[in-house]
């Protein structure tokens, strides 16, 4: 979108704007000149504006050691501040912003600010007036107010409409009538549910004259599961909720889990105390269910980057920055984050209190260089609820099966003994769990492994000797094997090596799938100067895992080493083993960002541009899974099963016996043992692999030890200062006494109610959803620069209220929308717009362009394209080709099929670098920061996507076939198209241009056929082929032109 | 800026509206067209603040021409013959500094200083020394000024070209072409006052991508973002009537909506509904107007020779030199390009060869071609990255061979046109190209001054967000009047 040359004004049109502008500013303060003053409404805003920049509680910019935010600053003591109550003449402070000296005057020139003589006239007023200070009124507790008399007794409803009306009369104006009932349904059921009324339900509702008719539609409306939906769509702009990463490549995560919980909190009207505990510190509740910890994935939504090269100290910054502005923003209406690199200009929040909140968020074990496709840690598997239920039954049915073989320990016991006993095997057994076997190179005379077709060839010189088991292979320090394509792995692979070594020196590769030049990608297994080393490496030196064991192998003997990785893409996903123990490893490098799988060979006994092996390998085993410790240490068990067998059954060690217990259960237990042991085999890859479906969410969680906080100089995250403990402003009420001072103490503290601040701004947030502004239209700052309520008492009352009801947010949302202030209608005069442009005194009904989502899903509705289900993956419906590509050069967006078209816009994959295009059209949020401020903007570019973007043509065309199969005669049909998008009927005027419209479009169609037919093309939903394709094509043109009508995409 | 006026500013078209609902219809819309031509009166009668441009401005319109990737400044501008001396041997800490370096070279065991393998010449009467990459840029040199003492504060491209962009390294902050049209509006009535192209360079292929945030509004209204003219499919998004509708179709159709909506307007009075009358009939002129724009068949011969064969080609970045000149000559006040490919930390003599193939005629071009047509005179064009890249090498330097990394400290831009002096060269980097020796230019010292050729003062053009007065260069910046003609 962009300035156009269309919206010009005349010079006429801005001075009566400015004349406006002035009668409007006059009825926001409403004081006259008989109206006291009063501190908080008319003095502070000046004095934060103008002042607070060099005399406020910015320490370290505070000019002449003036502080005029506090009374104590601006008085001094025994009247020697620069104000003297009752004094203007003798107050400095009043001499300098009067005084026709530039050198004097206040404030200075070059500080870009100047008071108006209104504004100086009212400062003297005030200090005349006796000075009278007030602690900025947000950040004192809301108190019930006294419900105000008003005259017009009987417009109530409710106690906010007596706040409304008694502004109202005081002005002298009189609310206007009740919207009529198609108007007022449509109204409730798109601020309710995001979607216009079906025509029956209008038609109920017009039809029940009964007195709580409206009532019964908005409890019907609350418990709708589109409730739900509706609610979380400006929740996940404050959450700066995606689908993606936001920084450079910009790649995918999964946190629709977390999207989804927020759906289901609304509608199972979670209490605003517990959705705000369970969002911030879900994690740290006691015995924290799988939802909690879900919900405390509100604060791991913002943007993390995984660019090749940065500094992961300066990010990991950023990230609790983000947390902390979010925080203070969505649940407090303060802007923290100007605290972050000095003291607050304008609200009492210092910079080191800024960084004690910042203390609360930086205890997460995170890493500032993120994942570059998928989720960062920490995170965890979220199975959604239907997963729940399925792995509920797998594991009863796994412990069943578990139960099954148990009970036959004794035969298995007797048959084993029995069969050791008898059992002459052929001859030697080298026998490995086969469960994920994916290679066997057993190096008998041969290099050939034994599982897979791949040809094995030899480099060099690689001879045979004496191994472990029959013959190994011998490496000479420059030959090695060339497995071909085996252990294909990539960093979301479990896999495990397991191989008998003899190394003839400290160095060389074991192992490995990596170019045999410098900085190659791939993996390896070496010995590094004794150390057993695994390399997972993207890139070298800052895209890759490198672990090590921390004390070296013994040169010239045979040891078992084994290495598992488990896919979690992290250094500790890494384990060594050594004859069977695992080792202590250090981690020399954990920065493994990118996919190491690449097109090169298996190596065995070299690879990579390290030494190659010299000395002996035998018994090679390739596993595509991590396999448990008890399984590395049959591997590990070096006595072949026939010498076990020939061993007494007492003389044998522990492993041994383990190991002949496993051969024997996998090979030759009786058959119902084995059938037993197979179904716990399966249920256990059922049950594995149904785990690997589930998505995952990324999720707050505490390190052990937390993390020191300091003070960040000028915000720099590498200039640390003065060390700092978690705490919260000393301007706002304490911490609660006795409890750990942390992240869910900070969560209880935001929703105390000596909290001045919560309960005022979400009520603000969900009032600004209904009237377009919050009673605070600044609804991101309630603080010294922002605006002050328009109705403070009825804020105060709300509030209030909201806490008192156990912060029942459907209860709130009831009583809001069944007031008579909400119920009026929207209709305009010019008397009310020239007195009150902005609706601020509510002397009407509200009238708003539907946000972005509730344009496209109206459309999809109407048109009966829309799939309703709640929750799952994000889709991705229509986008014009090639709008990733053209600036990642990457990958380009896969538009889905199917359903996938038609959900609604808040299942939408959101990319935040290339947010959706009409989306963003409309005015929703990129998503890219925190965002709780509604705009609406007015556009060309809109007006192109309403008439020519896919999904709304394609909208239209299924609405023309709903309504040919629906109705019988066109204007039927035109009327029926009306009601389904704009919910009333057309009136006889409006029919008649629609009627026109048809006929016109249809005489077109009937003379160039094939148009019809390219319309009908539009979109995927099939065309029904029993209408007439050039009727079709009409009536698609007729519902196109009523999908973009202005009252449709309003709710007035 | 006074509350008085950013109030008129929200309310003002309403309040117009609301004074011509009772009769609104074709005699109001025609009063919506903007005049033609009336140029630099106050920008409010564009859609733009009361009062702007605070002073006379040099520079009518703006051609940013952006290098993503961040090309390197000693390999393209900034001669260095001492470093053929260095060459090979490693950068001594007296020029580093323990300055901080990205972590894709701040574990390397050396670092090796190397020399560019360009020859480097003298041009023009200005006597600028221009690497052989650039013959096109040699011939243009004289009407060019080159910063060379530009530094930034981010180290990665993320955080640096949203610096550039917004004034702040972190998401969330307007554009400098949104500051510009929220402060200025728009000067055509049939096109957007902000403009963006893309372009891919050959030298490094899927490197840098690019975000919808480098031209977004951040938190001004979405109505200042940059419009993103594409090569494939419509040029603007959903400018094409779906297939099957035609022109005189939806003519038609936009008459009922406008009579449709008209009806609704009387019944309800909502100043809203005559601007989205109005909007339709803006939409329906882009319709038209931006096909036109596009439709480079009528340019003659020897333009397409000026800017090179590539110009023939739509989505190269000649192609959109040609279509930036054809936007200025239609008033549109920002037009960016994007060519993206710069980022050479390995085999960066190969790369940035062929990035400045893909650049350099064209640039010179649209120089020339303002110059002839005269647009020149109020037309301002930059040219440059997000930062410079080091002297040393990054991977392994061979005979033939070497990469660079990223270098925040010092790099070379270049403008010409309006408002600034032709000719000259500003700033100095020591031997090393590492640091700057004179004269630094912080970015928002560059885009302090770009407003200021726009007859905007940087520190004036406010908006207020969450209780600040924020502006595009935050709290900085400073106009270089050392290039102000």
């Amino acid at each position: 979108m962009a300035v156009y040359g269309g919206q010009k004004m005349t010079r006429l049109g801005l001075s009566a704007a400015i004349a406006a502008a002035l009668v409007w500013v006059t009825a926001q303060s409403a004081h006259g000149a008989d109206d006291p003053v009063r501190f908080n409404r008319d003095i502070r805003p000046i004095l934060s504006d103008n002042c607070f920049q060099c005399h406020g509680p910015d320490a370290v910019r505070r000019k002449a050691e003036l502080r005029l935010d506090l009374e104590s600053g601006a008085k001094g003591a025994n009247e020697a501040g620069p104000i003297v109550p009752g004094k203007p003449d003798e107050s400095e402070l009043f001499r300098r912003i009067s005084s026709d000296d530039p050198e004097e005057r206040m404030p200075p020139a070059d500080s870009g600010k100047k008071l108006t003589p209104d504004a100086i006239k009212l400062l003297g007023r005030w200090i005349a007036e006796g000075a009278t200070w007030e602690k900025h009124w947000a950040f004192i507790p809301p108190m019930r107010p006294a419900v105000p008399p008003v005259s017009r007794r009987e417009w109530i409803r409710n106690p906010i409409d007596a706040f409304v009306l008694a502004r109202l009369e005081a002005l002298g104006l009189r609310p206007s009538p009740e919207a009529d009932r198609t108007t007022l349904v449509r109204r409730v059921t798109l601020d309710l549910t995001g979607l216009p009324p079906a025509p029956a339900e209008v038609d109920a509702f017009t039809a029940d004259d009964s007195p709580a008719a409206y009532e019964r539609v908005v409890d019907r409306l609350l418990s709708s599961p589109r409730y739900g939906e509706r609610m979380a769509a400006p929740w996940l702009n404050a959450a700066r909720y995606a689908d993606t990463s936001g920084y450079q490549d910009d790649g995918p995560r999964y946190m629709w889990r977390w999207r989804d919980w927020v759906i289901e909190a609304f509608n199972g009207n979670l209490p605003f105390d517990r959705f705000t505990i369970e969002q911030i510190a879900g994690d740290m509740l006691p015995g924290a269910t799988l939802e909690e910890r879900i919900a405390s994935g509100f604060n791991r939504n913002h943007r993390t980057n995984a660019e090749g090269g940065i500094i992961p100290e300066e990010f990991a910054v950023e990230y609790v920055v983000d947390r902390v502005d979010t925080t203070a923003t969505v649940w407090l209406g303060l802007t923290l984050g100007c605290a972050r690199c000095h003291d607050h200009k304008f609200d009492p929040v210092s910079q080191q209190e800024f960084y004690r909140v910042f203390a609360f968020f930086n205890n997460v074990p995170e890493k500032g260089r993120a994942i570059k496709v998928g989720n960062s840690p920490p995170y965890m598997k979220a199975p959604t609820r239907d997963q729940q239920r399925q792995l509920a039954e797998i594991e009863q049915q796994l412990a069943a099966a578990d139960d099954a073989l148990a009970r036959r320990d004794d035969e298995l016991a007797t048959c084993l003994a029995q069969w050791a006993g008898q059992f002459r095997p052929p001859g030697p057994i080298a026998w490995a769990p086969s469960l994920g076997l994916t290679a066997h190179f057993p190096f008998d005379q041969k290099a050939e492994e034994t599982l897979a077709a791949a040809q094995c060839q030899t480099k060099g010189a690689v001879t045979f000797d004496t191994g472990v088991v029959r013959q190994a292979a011998s490496f000479d320090g420059a030959s090695h094997v060339n497995a071909g394509d085996v252990a294909k792995f990539g960093y979301f692979d479990k896999f495990t090596f397991s191989a008998w070594i003899d190394p003839a020196n400290d160095t060389g590769t074991v192992l490995a799938r990596m170019a045999e030049v410098p900085d190659a990608d791939g993996y390896s297994v070496l010995l590094a100067k004794g150390q057993l080393q695994v390399n997972l490496v993207k890139r070298w030196l800052d895209d890759a895992v490198r672990v090590e064991t921390e004390e070296p192998l013994a040169v010239g003997r045979w040891q078992h080493v084994a290495v598992t990785y488990d896919g979690s893409r992290a250094a500790q996903g890494v384990r060594i083993y050594v004859d069977g123990q695992e080792r202590k490893l250090r981690v020399l490098l954990d920065e493994l960002n990118q996919n190491f799988g690449n097109a090169e060979p298996l190596r065995i006994g070299g690879g990579g541009a390290q030494a190659a092996f010299t000395g002996l390998i035998d018994e090679v085993h390739v596993y595509q899974r991590d396999l448990a410790a008890g399984e590395i240490s049959l591997l590990a068990t070096r006595d072949p099963v026939e010498s076990i067998l020939g061993s007494a059954p007492e003389e044998r060690t522990p492993q041994q016996a383990a190991k002949l217990r496993a051969f024997y259960l996998e090979r030759h237990a009786p058959e119902h043992i084995r059938a037993a042991r197979a179904r716990i085999f399966e249920l256990r890859d059922l049950k594995f692999k149904f785990e690997e479906s589930f998505p995952t969410v990324m999720v707050m969680q505490e390190m052990p030890t937390p993390r020191e906080t300091f003070l960040l100089e000028r915000g720099q995250y590498d200039k640390p200062g003065e060390k700092v403990s978690p705490g919260v402003p000393a301007s706002l009420h304490p911490l609660a006494p006795g409890v750990p001072q942390d992240r869910l103490a900070f969560a209880r503290w935001l929703v105390d109610p000596a909290n001045p601040l919560t309960a005022r701004v979400a009520v603000n947030h969900f009032w600004q959803s209904y009237f377009g502004a919050g009673i605070v239209k600044t609804v991101d700052d309630f603080g010294a620069q922002g605006d002050a309520p328009s109705h403070p008492e009825l804020l105060d009352w709300l509030a209030v209220e909201f806490m008192a009801s156990g912060w029942d947010v459907k209860g709130l949302q009831k009583l809001i929308v069944t007031s008579a202030t909400y119920r009026q209608s929207s209709q305009l005069t010019p008397e009310r717009l020239e007195r009150d442009p902005e609706n601020r005194l509510l002397a009407r009904g509200p009238r708003l362009r539907l946000p972005a989502e509730a344009i496209r899903d109206s459309a999809l509705a109407a048109s009966g394209l829309l799939v309703e289900r709640v929750g799952g993956p994000s889709v991705k419906p229509y986008q014009p080709p090639g709008l990733w590509k053209e600036l990642t050069g990457g990958g380009d967006f896969e538009q889905e099929h199917g359903e996938g078209l038609y959900r609604r816009s808040l299942y939408t994959f959101w990319k935040r670098t290339i947010a959706p295009p009409s989306m963003i059209t409309f005015d929703a949020s990129a998503r890219e920061a925190c965002s709780v401020r509604e705009t609406r903007t007015n556009t060309p570019l809109q007006a192109l996507a309403l008439l020519n973007e896919v999904t709304f043509v394609e909208a239209a065309r299924a609405l023309a076939a709903r309504v040919m199969r629906e109705a019988g005669q066109p204007d039927e049909r035109i009327a029926l198209a009306f009601r389904l998008a704009a919910s009333r009927p057309p009136s006889d005027n409006e029919l008649s241009i629609l009627g026109g419209s048809l006929v016109r479009h249809l005489r077109k169609f009937r003379r160039q056929p094939e148009d019809a037919a390219k319309l009908l093309k539009v979109g995927e939903a099939p065309a029904d082929g029993r209408l007439d394709p050039c009727e079709l094509a009409a009536y698609t043109a007729v519902a196109n032109l009523i999908l973009n009508l202005d009252e449709v995409i309003t709710k007035e | 800026m006074d509350p008085r006026i950013e109030c008129h500013w929200l309310t003002s078209r309403r309040q117009f509206f609301a004074r011509s609902a009772a009769g609104i219809g074709a005699a109001a819309l025609a009063t919506l067209v903007c005049e033609e031509g009336a140029a630099f009166a106050d920008a409010a009668s564009r859609g733009g603040l009361p009062g702007f441009p605070q002073f006379t401005p040099k520079a009518k319109r703006v051609i940013y021409l952006f290098q993503s990737g961040a090309p390197s400044q000693i390999d393209l501008f900034d001669d260095k013959p001492k470093l053929k001396e260095f060459h090979a041997s490693e950068l001594p800490d007296s020029v580093r500094r323990g300055q901080r370096l990205t972590s894709m070279t701040s574990r390397q065991a050396s670092f090796p200083i190397a020399a560019s393998k360009f020859r480097f010449a003298q041009h023009g009467q200005c006597g600028a020394w221009l690497s052989e990459i650039l013959p096109h840029t040699a011939r243009v040199v004289d009407n060019l000024c080159f910063i060379k003492s530009m530094h930034t504060e981010a180290i990665n491209h993320d955080p640096a070209i949203t610096f550039f962009q917004t004034g702040a390294q972190l998401a969330g902050r307007p554009s400098i072409g949104a500051w510009i049209s929220y402060g200025l509006g728009s000067e055509s009535r049939e096109l957007p006052a902000f403009v963006v192209m893309i372009s891919q360079g050959t030298g490094n292929p899927g490197d840098q991508p690019l975000y919808d945030r480098l031209w977004g509004s951040g938190f001004l209204p979405s109505q200042y973002q940059g419009v993103k003219f594409r090569s494939i499919g419509d040029p603007v998004l959903n400018l094409s009537n779906p297939p099957g509708i035609d022109g005189p179709a939806r003519r038609q159709m936009l008459d009922e909506l406008g009579a449709l909506n008209e009806l609704k307007l009387k019944e309800l009075g909502d100043p809203e509904i005559a601007t989205r009358i109005a909007q339709y009939e803006m939409a329906f002129r882009m319709q038209k107007s931006v096909p036109e724009l596009t439709d480079v068949s009528g340019e003659p011969e020897h333009v397409f020779e000026m800017y090179g064969p590539e110009s023939r080609k739509p989505g190269t970045f000649a192609a959109n030199c040609l279509l930036a000149r054809r936007l200025c000559e239609r008033g549109v006040r920002f037009v960016q390009l994007f060519h993206r490919g710069w980022d050479q930390h390995v085999h960066l003599p190969k790369q940035i060869a062929l990035q400045a193939s893909d650049t350099d005629q064209a640039s010179a071009a649209l120089v020339t071609d303002l110059k002839q047509r005269g647009l020149l005179d109020d037309t301002l064009v930059v040219w440059g990255g997000e930062f410079g890249r080091t002297v040393y090498c990054q991977g392994t330097l061979t005979a033939e061979d070497y990469g660079r990394d990223h270098h925040p400290r010092s790099f070379t831009i270049w403008l010409a046109g309006a408002g600034i002096k032709p000719g000259i060269s500003y700033g100095e980097t020591d031997d090393h190209s590492y640091n700057i020796t004179r004269d630094p230019v912080h970015v928002h010292d560059l885009n302090a001054t770009i407003l200021s050729c726009l007859g905007i003062d940087h520190t004036r053009l406010t908006f207020k967000f969450q209780g600040r007065h924020h502006r595009l260069t935050d709290v900085h910046g400073k106009v270089v009047e050392g290039i102000l003609a």
